[in-house]
């Protein structure tokens, strides 16, 4: 048995890209986890999307042993993402650990994400390590940064470590500095089995992967183990740690961290933030975890109708391996059968749209993003709207509510005039500023969820010049003057093209979706009319004239190949469009609705 | 020959449909052969042809890969059509014309009745090329005129003159041979009477035969990037699209018959060679980016002309691209490329020269643009409609 005062239990957290993997590597390397020869570059970010991108998606937990003054530790290491998007997966994270490595980039010094998960950890009751990493870098504000974190997060500046996890110098002292000041798991070997589950995923030959962290007690091979909230019973086949592959052992025990495997093949049964006991006499469930909040939803729909169970098929795949996204079957009379899909954020819509495009053979249309919104109607009812096409009539709305979220932006102190100005553009309220060293200030505004997620990051960076970040997390629903504008194509309704705005922005988003669309949608042997509206309200109209001309002149032997592939190629476009009364609109037609109408 | 397939090989008849017996010609040995030679005397703005200007130094290089290429025929192919075209063809030297000729004559002996056409551009029609050409038996001049407006022309970036076109077509006429002559039409800043024009004295230039192309930009010529950057104001389609239908209502009016898209012919004069294209037919082809299809194998040549020679130098295949085609795609093509001529398919003679029916390959789509009036079902025949005629490529994809 291994004494509890020998583990450790820590998460990496911080801003994206500022270093957390690297470290990972550093760490797995001076405790010979893996070999020299098997070291790449932020390892444990081995799925292929995360590879491309250059960022972490999914938490990912290594055991590690590592000797310290003459005794051998395990540490168990959660590397955490850092984009905004992933929060969840960090408190996830944060809630199997007694400690969290806060790093911070000694260049770019305190992020909005710095302040969140700083706030995160510390919610956790967690021993929190500040670190600021990257001082190899030529234009490192080590010491200023060690000011900022002191001056914007209550911590000592000559407690913050320092260290380069692309050189690998002071690495050793933070490890030194996880087994001196985090504290060791505290848990009960004796008592009965009680284990939280922190993440799982399906593999198409094992079933569902459990990644579990023992409270207290002990779990063995073959025993048999219940899943306390569906009360399912299971013999464990396997059990081990991540090291960073599966490493199959006899036992897990209070304290440690490792993975089950049950030979579950029924997805339902696992459910993340579920507690795993005896079956006899068992333990209390653990608090479990809150649920993920969607922020955003859009539709996704198989170009080809007929792959609709194809397309069921592979969402439920990416489900098992991601519960913060879910979907439901909907439909739409431009676009058929599909399902109305909930994602973390936009990098999260993006990156679950790439992977079923990646894993499926199935051709997607998308419909544009839309947050929740929730209305109570004049007959009493309170109505959770996820599509614009469920907003009611105007008449019926008693009230519309949408989502507000707080958002900390921070950011040089030279830039806070046009971040204010973007947030009162866009009907923000003014919250606080605050100095988190002289030049450095983080400015808190409420904003409409909608706001934040079509275009404000992308406003921020240019409005900062790139320095600024922003976090966000939501307050709730507030009334505000939404309505629901409808767009036309040549006289039909298209539902998948609707959209819920401010009543004062209608008129710009109007004219911009109309606009836009008439640049996606090609020239028809007839005239074709765009119109957006406000129930019957025509507030803009744009008209794509009638193709007149379209021959090719010149045709003989050499020309032949030529022209065929570009038919064939026109052709498998005109397939993947959708037709309402007889226009085609393209796919991309379907995303037009983002188009916000210019500066604001 | 190291990897592609042989390209002038008669290919062996594969049948792919054991239960279909097509009688269709690319099964044959082609009858048929299109010879590109790559020069000219500069490169035209609008143009994107397969070419090399100021570069007469290859001309030698050329006539020796060109003869390569050929003796992989291994023996003479009689055909009944033969066109050398371009580039410029009358921009060789007499010396080179006259051994381009040879050459090709070896390789490509005129059955009885054929037709020999050759491409010039109006300025090199001088005495000694043209005594050249009849005594090689060419009964076809195919002029680059364009047009007969000096401004026009200049717009073109045309080294000929209006004067040039008319002493070429006189002494074409001495030598006894047919006279095609193309024209470009909504040039910018042309009017529908500057056309109007041209195409009353095409019809009296004595020409039995008018080719007229809509000016296009491509990709990658001079006139797409002035256009691109606004220095260049294409047609308006309206405008673009009456001088079409000018074309066609003059022409005909005129006695010619309008065959196919762009083309004209007075009666018994239409261009054997190019139906062969739109009616399915096998065709060999030589030179840089020459296209050919033997059998059901179509392949085209590499399209730099250096390359071209390079690799026919190194014992090197000369060919790009290849593609074996189905009886299907071929009863494709067939359908795609034989609606571009006006009087259309034969719905009971199709089915047998391809092994399939008409409605089995495309049936909804005909249907339906039958119904939108862009094609006629009449007397047997499938066929464009003028409708269908002006917006036929917004057709072509849903058949293919
Ligand atoms: N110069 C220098 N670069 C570093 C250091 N640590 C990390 N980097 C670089 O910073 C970039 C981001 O590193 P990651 O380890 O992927 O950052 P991360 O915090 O895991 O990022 P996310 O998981 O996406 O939030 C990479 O290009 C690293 O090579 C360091 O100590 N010095
Ligand atoms: S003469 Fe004809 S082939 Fe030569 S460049 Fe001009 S348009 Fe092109
Ligand atoms: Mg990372």
């Amino acid at each position: 048995m291994l004494d509890l005062k020998y583990i450790r239990n820590f998460s990496i957290v911080a801003h994206i890209d500022h270093g957390k993997s690297t470290l990972a590597d550093r760490f797995l390397q001076l405790t010979g986890t893996v070999d020299q020869r098997e070291l790449t570059e932020q390892m444990l970010d081995d799925m292929a999307l995360e590879r491309a991108r250059g960022i972490t998606i999914k938490a990912r937990a290594v055991t590690m042993h590592y000797e310290h003054q003459g005794q051998m530790y395990e540490l168990n290491l959660i590397d955490t993402p850092g984009h905004v998007d992933f929060h969840y997966e960090v408190s996830r994270s944060l809630a199997c650990c007694e400690g969290a490595l806060l790093l911070v980039d000694a260049f770019q010094g305190v992020e909005a994400q710095t302040v969140a998960n700083a706030y995160a950890a510390m919610e956790h009751n967690l021993e929190i390590l500040p670190v600021v990493n990257k001082i190899d870098l030529t234009h490192a504000r080590t010491d200023e940064v060690c000011e900022e974190i002191e001056q914007s997060l209550g911590f000592d500046a000559a407690d913050v470590l320092r260290c380069s996890a692309k050189s690998g110098a002071g690495v050793d002292q933070v490890l030194a500095a996880v087994i001196d000041r985090i504290p060791p798991p505290e848990g009960d070997l004796r008592e009965r089995l009680q284990a939280m589950v922190f993440d799982s995923h399906y593999d198409e030959y094992r079933g569902a992967i459990t990644y579990i962290r023992v409270i207290n007690g002990s779990i063995r091979k073959g025993q048999k183990i219940k899943f306390l909230r569906t009360g399912s019973v299971h013999d464990v086949l396997e059990l081990g740690h991540f090291r960073p592959r599966r490493q199959p052992s006899q036992q897990l025990q209070a304290g440690q961290v490792g993975y089950l495997i049950c030979n579950i093949k029924e997805l339902g049964h696992v459910h993340i933030g579920d507690t795993v006991s005896t079956v006899e006499d068992s333990a209390l469930p653990l608090p479990g975890y809150e649920e993920p909040k969607r922020m955003v939803y859009c539709g996704l729909y198989p170009s080809d109708g007929e792959n609709f169970e194809e397309l069921r098929e592979a969402l439920q795949k990416l489900a098992i391996n991601d519960p913060s996204f879910e979907f439901q079957p909907e439909t739409s009379d431009a676009l058929g059968f599909g399902f109305r899909c909930g994602f973390l954020g936009l990098l999260h819509m993006e990156i679950i749209q790439q992977r079923l495009e990646q894993e499926s053979d199935v051709d997607l249309v998308q419909t544009a993003p839309n947050v929740t919104y929730e209305v109570d109607t004049q007959d009493g009812r309170r109505l959770t709207i996820h599509t614009p096409q469920d907003v009611p009539d105007a008449g019926e709305i008693e009230e519309f509510r949408q989502p507000v979220v707080r958002v900390s932006f921070v950011l040089p102190g030279d830039y806070i005039g046009p971040v204010m100005k973007l947030c009162e553009d866009r009907r923000g309220k003014y919250v606080r500023t605050e100095y988190l060293s002289p030049a450095r200030a983080m400015v808190v505004y409420d904003l409409a969820l909608a706001e934040v997620i079509y275009d404000l990051y992308d406003k921020l960076k240019s409005a900062t010049k790139g320095f600024g970040t922003m976090d966000y997390e939501l307050l709730g629903y507030f009334p505000a003057d939404l309505v629901r504008l409808d767009i036309l194509v040549g006289g039909n309704r298209v539902d998948a093209l609707s959209i819920i705005c401010d009543r004062a922005d209608a008129d710009r988003r109007g004219r911009a979706v109309v606009k836009k669309l008439r640049k996606e949608i090609n020239r028809h042997m007839f005239e074709v009319a765009l119109q957006a509206a406000i129930g019957s309200r025509v507030i803009a109209r744009e008209t794509i004239s009638a193709l007149r001309k379209n021959v090719t002149a010149k045709c003989y032997g050499g020309d032949i190949s030529r022209k065929k592939k570009l038919w064939a190629k026109q052709r498998e476009g005109k397939k993947r469009m959708k037709s309402v009364g007889s226009v085609d609109i393209p796919q991309k037609a379907f995303l037009a609705v983002l188009e916000s109408g210019g500066e604001k | 020959m190291k990897t592609e397939p042989d390209p002038l090989k008669p290919a062996a008849v594969v049948d792919e449909s054991p239960n279909r017996s097509p009688d269709f010609s690319p099964h044959l040995p082609p009858r048929a052969t299109y010879i590109h030679v790559p020069f000219c005397a500069h490169r035209c703005g609008y143009c994107n042809f397969t070419l090399v200007a100021d570069r007469e130094d290859l001309i030698p290089a050329y006539l020796h890969a060109l003869e390569t290429e050929l003796q992989l025929l291994e023996q003479p192919r009689p055909v009944d059509t033969l066109y050398i075209g371009g580039g410029t063809p009358t921009w060789l030297d007499v010396d080179s014309l006259q051994q381009l000729l040879q050459i090709v004559l070896h390789w490509f002996p005129p059955r009885r009745q054929a037709e020999f056409t050759v491409e010039a551009n109006p300025a090199d029609v001088t005495p000694p090329r043209m005594a050249l050409l009849t005594e090689a038996g060419v009964t076809r001049l195919s002029l680059g005129a364009q047009s007969f407006d000096p401004t026009k022309l200049r717009t073109l970036e045309r080294d000929h003159t209006a004067g040039d076109i008319q002493r070429a077509v006189q002494l074409v006429r001495q030598h006894g041979q047919q006279i095609a002559l193309d024209l470009i039409f909504a040039v910018p800043s042309e009017t529908q009477s500057v056309w109007q024009d041209d195409l009353d004295r095409a019809v009296r230039s004595g020409a039995s035969h008018l080719s007229t192309y809509g000016l296009t930009y491509e990709k990658g010529t001079p006139f797409w990037t002035r256009r691109y950057k606004g220095q260049l104001r294409a047609a308006a389609e309206e405008d673009e699209l009456a001088m079409y239908l000018t074309a066609i209502d003059t022409l005909t009016a005129a006695g010619f018959e309008h065959y196919e898209i762009s083309n004209f012919a007075r009666p018994g004069c239409k261009s054997r060679h190019n139906e062969v294209y739109w009616t399915g037919g096998g065709y060999y082809a030589a030179g840089p980016g020459a296209a050919r299809l033997v059998g059901n194998l179509r392949q085209s040549n590499h399209r730099s002309t250096t390359t071209y020679i390079r690799r026919l130098a190194s014992g090197d295949s000369p060919v790009a691209e290849a593609e074996r085609l189905s009886a299907e795609e071929l009863a494709r093509e067939r359908l795609l490329f034989g609606l571009r001529r006006l009087e259309g398919i034969d719905e009971a003679q199709f089915p047998q020269q391809t092994g399939f029916q008409i409605d089995e390959l495309a049936g909804p789509a005909v249907r339906h643009y039958v119904d939108q009036g862009l094609l006629a079902r009449q007397d047997g025949r499938l066929r464009l409609t003028r409708q269908g005629l002006v917006v036929s490529d917004s057709i072509w994809p849903d058949l293919l």
